[in-house]
């Protein structure tokens, strides 16, 4: 993967030396004195985030779609009924929906003649940046700084993980995409900073053993763990020597290595207490790789983030489900037709019942998720109520490829700051980037005044 | 003059010029005149020449070049070290004063700059200054280097290791290689894994690995290391940790509308070979799509293999040899097109493999003997009474290669410790496994230390130990641990002796790791790994791929290797008249008569090319992907090779690309785009520097090939070098270059300094640096010259005790 340069590769395989560490949700008694201030305190539980992008837009985006309310429902306020809505699988989690409907992802639209029609590879990189991405096959990529990553900047740093990138597809269909766009733009949804495009993990065994640790199965984690314990208390001891035998250059830098092997310890430790004490959270065998079934794929990765959140390993995802162009089909969704094929429907009624289907069907996958985190507690509340799930695509009607009335759901309480059971329709024209400015500061970034192409704010309800 | 424009005017012309000073005639036999200050200003002193022809815009005011010589004393030019430095690089390189401003006739300049050096390197040895560092650690290819060294088994650094910072060119400079405990924690991880795969692993859960073909494989020629008669492909050598059963995945690529791709040959079938025997054939099922159950993938049975390092290869059987003809001639680069692989008629485009997964193990049955086991225990115990003797014997081996010195009386007790953790929790092996974590998880083997005398007062200097210089050492020669001649010599303490050094390196020089100079070094300093980054532009450029870009970085290594084996002058770097070419390279420079994958020295058959500048890697990792870049290839060169590299361009500056690319519909070569840009006399200053020296090379185009046209018109690759110099061609802006030689040479130097120390070259190793350098001289410029300069230097011998800034601390 070619695009992996400089820190971004840096990143993820820092991510692979997890090695043994389950971190466990913040205390303050874990933090070692000076290390992280007293700012901590403030935002000692920021709330999760989850950012999923759907690729191809919905049938809701289409305007005969939009009259038959296929994905946004005809009532805005509290009483929207979900019948004809892709979004029914979440009728049963309503209290912890926001719909906003009706936003634009303008900055995904082709800004001259030679973007036409690149709308495929061009839209996944808009998506968390809303910013217009520069048109190039070369490494000068250039988008915007993404959401997920602008909250793991500043809320990700005291986990050991900052953030953590999946996907369902597979990623860089070589050789280039097209219409002169590199593969990153179709392939990363988040980007570190505009020139920053993250790399992207398929397979749950991969993510699960840079979150969890190597290992197979759990006594295997367990004695790597005791092993690596014992190392670094023999480490300890060697650093004590060397002191005495290195020189004035070094001693500041032992001194580091010194801090770092205890900041180690101190996590295995604080594992450790966890097993004796009989509170571990249960981890279950690791995933042995990528399922052949979307569905089953869906479900590890869902495992995935709803265990990384329980034991606090990362709080920021961002998780992209499809990518563009995809031909797959899911036949469990009532229709065979696949996915790519079936978003350019033609403006036919029946071709968009059937595309429809899909998107329905995507939704579907999140309940199973939302069910995993309401049954992690967290003192009197749960992880759905501390989370924000975000779940649109910066593709409107896919037929046309446009980017007009985009779906857009949020899900989760966001700690407190999201009302719920709420349909908010925007103002024609009205900038994916104000919702999103909106969501920005309900996750704490309260000084931020603009995002990508913001104009304003996005009203969001009210704080609860 | 004749071309100054106004704003050379303003630039300080007119400030510099005091009066009407009559410029100097300053012959061979002209002496400075050491603080004489007269009227006559046919000899001026050092100090007048500075006032006159450089304060005029480096002042406190005008502070160009954020440069400022008012308060400089050239009397004294050791009191401000850094500043005369960075005077004398421009003018040894005769960039200053710039083009177009009024110089001291003659070589004032040229005698200015050597009486400024002669005096701080007479001040230098009053105080000489070796510098300092911390320690450095393993980075990636040094780990695997190591790892290969202590266990002969080859892994991917990458796959642990976070990927190196850089500092000044190099992966290895100590103050920016940052810890942290994720960094410690992969470290860690990686030692575990390690372990396991050297000693095998009878627990092993099934997991999968995948390697994937960069999209820019060509598939039409058989990949390196698969068997003979089969065609692309993915071959590699997979370490399987354990006898078992493995499955083979095989991923193809499709079209961007999801059909197979490859479509247009009938019938393929895909081999998966393990160390070339075949252990599946598949059928390739062309009418495969993405929207089917199982995509554009395929399998194979489960397959047992036994433990160990194996070639693992997936490729498609060769169905016809010979040159292919079809309605289009198919182009070098089997996927640049994605449309025409589905179903054309006249057009063959063969199939391509994008992943191989390796899943397992299942079933295991146990763990074989494999070459590193073999290494490993070389003692076997038959009684439980022998297993600690055999451990000790075998972790006391292992335990001074891994830290490179004998183990202490403390080391070797704590590993055993760790042999009998392990041993209680799974037995003999299981303890051996254990010790060898330890071992791989120490900072003494993943730091290279360096012992300090006892009590050492904070700016003094000191010799480093033999043993530590056995490392640097081989650290800089081979990129990798020191072999156990240089450590018995070292712990004999007779390698610091100057004949046994000497002998030592010239020893290490004609050992094949040798080649790490070239591979780590030079590949660095010369920016092969920008190769990667360009992709030249599949429909201009279809018959360009992976493996040709990877030839021409052979290409530059092998030369630069061959220079050090043979040790040949380093001016071979500009004029060599041969290069290392194998078939499908020679084809590309339109060299006759080179058949076969191998490379081998090939005499250019006329003066086109010469030296490095006549290397496609060079050529075309400073190129965009649809045209030439004169600008990049300039400022290469002032980088890369005389040591000046060009400021970064003011902000709110248009790019190339911006300009207009065509009149009337007539469209423009990347020249005359270029003078486009150039008419901004912000970028001039600059741009006239880079961009007649890359205009020289317009003859070759974005992949390194020779064209005399470019859009259909004569390319005109002439121009004006910075001192008045017309070039026109490679050759000419090579021996243009070679008319001041000093910076060529100081800049290697200073890079190849640089990589040894594992630290920035700062303004007080240059008196070193000219050392060196007028050594060579003596020996007609020999690449061994500059390595045992180099390793001779106080610099690479010596430390400054001193509290150096850590990266990391802030």
């Amino acid at each position: 993967m070619e695009f992996i340069t400089g820190r971004h590769l840096e990143r993820r395989t820092f991510l692979k030396g997890m090695g043994a560490t389950v971190a466990l949700p913040f205390l303050d008694a874990m933090v070692p004195a000076g290390r992280l201030g007293a700012s901590m305190a403030r935002r000692a539980d920021p709330t999760r985030l989850v950012a999923i992008e759907m690729v191809h837009g919905a049938a809701g985006s289409n305007e005969w779609g939009a009259t038959q309310n296929l994905w946004a429902p005809a009532a805005v306020g509290h009483d929207f009924d979900l019948t004809p809505s892709a979004l029914l699988p979440l009728d049963p989690w309503r209290e912890y929906l926001t719909i906003i409907s009706n936003t634009d992802v303008r900055m995904a639209e082709p800004f001259s003649a030679k973007e036409i029609g690149g709308d495929h590879f061009r839209s996944s990189a808009v998506f968390l940046t809303q910013s217009h991405p520069k048109q190039t096959e070369g490494s000068d990529v250039y988008a915007g700084t993404s959401l997920d990553q602008i909250h793991a900047h500043r809320f990700g740093q005291d986990t050991p993980i900052p953030s953590m990138q999946l996907c369902i597809e597979n990623i860089n269909q070589s050789g280039g995409c097209a219409y002169g766009y590199t593969c990153v733009y179709t392939d990363s949804i988040s980007w570190a900073s505009p020139s920053e495009p993250l790399p992207v993990i398929r397979d749950p065994r991969v993510a699960f053993e840079q979150l969890f640790g190597v290992g197979g199965t759990k006594a295997e984690r367990e004695f790597r763990r005791r092993t690596s314990g014992s190392i670094l208390d023999w480490v300890t001891g060697r650093i004590a020597q060397l002191e005495r035998e290195l020189g004035p250059n070094d001693r500041e830098r032992l001194d580091r290595y010194l801090q770092d092997v205890r900041e180690l310890e101190r996590r295995i430790q604080t594992v450790e207490a966890r097993n004796l004490s009989g509170q571990e959270r249960e981890l279950p065998e690791a995933p042995a790789g990528v399922p052949d079934l979307f569905e089953e794929h869906m479900k590890l990765m869902w495992d995935v983030q709803a265990l990384a959140f329980a034991s606090d390993v990362t709080r920021v995802f961002s998780f992209k489900m499809s990518r563009d162009s995809s031909a797959r089909v899911f036949p469990e969704s009532g229709t065979d037709r696949p996915f790519h094929p079936a978003s350019h429907h033609g403006g036919r009624e029946s071709a968009i019942q059937d595309f429809h289907l899909i998107n329905r069907y995507h939704v579907s996958m999140l309940p199973y998720f939302l069910e995993k985190l309401k049954g992690i507690q967290e003192g009197d509340t749960h992880m759905l109520d501390k989370t924000m799930i975000i779940y649109g695509s910066p593709m409107g009607d896919p037929n046309l490829h446009n980017h007009r009335r985009n779906p857009l759901v949020v899900l989760g309480g966001a700690n407190g700051r999201l009302e719920g059971n709420l349909h908010l329709k925007a103002p024609d024209g009205t900038p994916m980037s104000n919702a999103m400015l909106g969501l920005l500061h309900r996750l704490g970034h309260d000084d931020m005044t603009s995002f990508g192409d913001s104009t304003s704010e996005l009203g969001l309800g009210r704080k609860v | 003059m004749k071309t100054l424009t106004g704003i050379f005017v303003t630039l300080g012309v007119l400030l510099a010029a005091t009066g009407d000073a009559t410029v100097p005639n300053g012959g061979t036999d002209f002496t400075p005149q050491f603080g004489v200050s007269s009227d006559n200003d046919a000899i001026l002193s050092d100090n007048d020449l500075v006032q006159q022809y450089c304060v005029g815009c480096h002042n406190d005011r005008r502070l160009r070049g954020n440069m400022s010589l008012e308060g400089f004393n050239a009397e004294r030019p050791e009191d401000n070290g850094a500043l005369a430095e960075a005077m004398i690089v421009k003018l040894r390189a005769g960039m200053m004063p710039p083009p177009g401003v009024r110089r001291p006739s003659g070589d004032a300049l040229q005698v200015l700059a050597a009486s400024l050096e002669e005096r701080i390197d007479v001040a230098a040895v009053r105080d000489p200054n070796p510098g300092g560092r911390t320690f450095q650690r393993l980075n990636q290819i040094e780990y695997e280097r190591s790892i290969e060294n202590l266990l002969g088994l080859d892994i991917d650094g990458g796959q642990f290791l976070p990927l190196d910072t850089k500092s000044a060119n190099f992966d290895n400079i100590a103050d920016v290689q940052l810890l942290s405990p994720t960094l410690l924690d992969a470290y860690l991880n990686a030692a575990a894994v390690v372990s396991r795969l050297a000693v095998g692993d009878r627990d092993a859960a099934a997991s999968s690995s995948t390697y994937t073909n960069s999209g820019y494989t060509t598939q039409w020629d058989r990949a390196e290391g698969a068997p003979y008669g089969t065609r692309g492909g993915i071959s590699v050598t997979h370490n399987f940790v354990a006898d078992g059963e493995y499955e083979f995945r095989l991923a193809l690529e499709h079209t961007t509308t999801g059909e197979y791709y490859g479509g247009t040959i009938p019938r393929e079938q895909l081999e998966v070979s393990i160390d070339g025997e075949r252990v599946a054939l598949v059928d390739v099922d062309t009418w495969m799509n993405v929207a089917d159950p199982n995509g554009v993938n395929m399998r194979t049975e489960p397959v047992f293999v036994r433990a160990g390092p194996r070639r693992v290869t997936a490729a498609f059987l060769k169905q016809h040899e010979g040159p292919m003809e079809d309605l289009l001639s198919p182009h070098d680069w089997s996927l640049a097109d994605r449309q025409i692989g589905v179903r054309g008629y006249g057009v063959t485009s063969p199939a391509h493999l994008k992943d191989l997964v390796v899943a397992g193990p299942t079933n295991v049955t146990g763990v074989s003997h494999t070459p590193t086991r073999e290494r490993i225990f070389t003692c076997r115990p038959t009684a439980a009474s022998e297993e600690r003797t055999c451990a000790e014997s075998i972790i006391n081996r292992l335990g001074s290669q891994a830290f490179r010195r004998p183990l202490t009386d403390d080391d070797l007790p704590a590993l055993m410790d760790f042999y009998e953790y392990g041993s209680d929790e799974g037995g003999f092996e299981i303890g051996v496994r254990t010790a060898l974590e330890a071992l791989l998880a120490s900072p003494d083997f993943v730091f290279r230390f360096e012992e300090a005398p006892e009590g050492v007062e904070i700016g003094t200097n000191y010799e480093i130990s033999d043993v530590d210089l056995a490392s640097r050492l081989s650290f800089f020669l081979w990129g990798g641990p020191p072999d156990s001649e240089l450590v018995a010599l070292a712990s004999q303490g007779e390698l610091s002796d100057e004949a046994v050094l000497e002998g030592q390196v010239r020893r290490m020089l004609a050992d094949p790791r040798s080649e790490a100079l070239a591979t780590r070094f030079a590949a660095q300093w010369l920016r092969l790994d920008d190769l990667d980054q360009v992709h030249p532009d599949r429909l201009l450029f279809p018959d360009f791929h992976q493996q040709l870009s990877d030839a021409m970085r052979s290409e530059t290594e092998l030369f630069f290797s061959n220079l050090v084996r043979e040790d040949l002058s380093f001016f071979d770097l500009y004029t060599a008249d041969y290069t290392f070419l194998n078939e499908r390279l020679a084809r590309h420079y339109g060299v006759q008569g080179v058949r076969g994958e191998g490379f081998r020295k090939v005499q250019y058959p006329d003066e086109r090319r010469r030296g490095l500048f006549g290397h496609g890697s060079i050529l075309t990792l400073t190129s965009h992907a649809g045209r030439t870049s004169p600008v990049l290839r300039g400022k290469w060169v002032m980088e890369v090779m005389l040591g000046t590299p060009p400021p970064p361009p003011p902000p709110n500056v248009p790019d190339l690309d911006e300009t207009a690319t065509s009149v009337e519909g007539r469209a423009l070569t990347t020249r005359e785009r270029m003078e486009v840009h150039r008419s901004n006399p912000s970028c001039n200053s600059c741009h006239r520097f880079m961009d007649p020296i890359g205009l020289a090379l317009e003859t070759y185009d974005v992949i390194g090939q020779w064209r005399l046209r470019e859009n259909g018109i004569p390319v005109d690759s002439q121009g004006e070098l910075y001192d008045g110099t017309i070039i026109s061609s490679p050759v000419e802006l090579q021996s243009a270059l070679l008319k001041r030689p000093i910076p060529l040479v100081r800049t290697f130097t200073q890079n190849l300094m640089a990589y040894a120390l594992g630290r920035r070259v700062e303004f007080y190793d240059q008196t070193a640096i000219r050392s060196i350098v007028r050594e060579a001289e003596k020996n007609d410029y020999q690449m061994s010259a500059f390595i045992l300069g180099v390793v001779k230097s106080d610099a690479f011998r010596m430390q400054r005790a001193g509290a150096v800034a850590d990266a990391a601390s802030d």
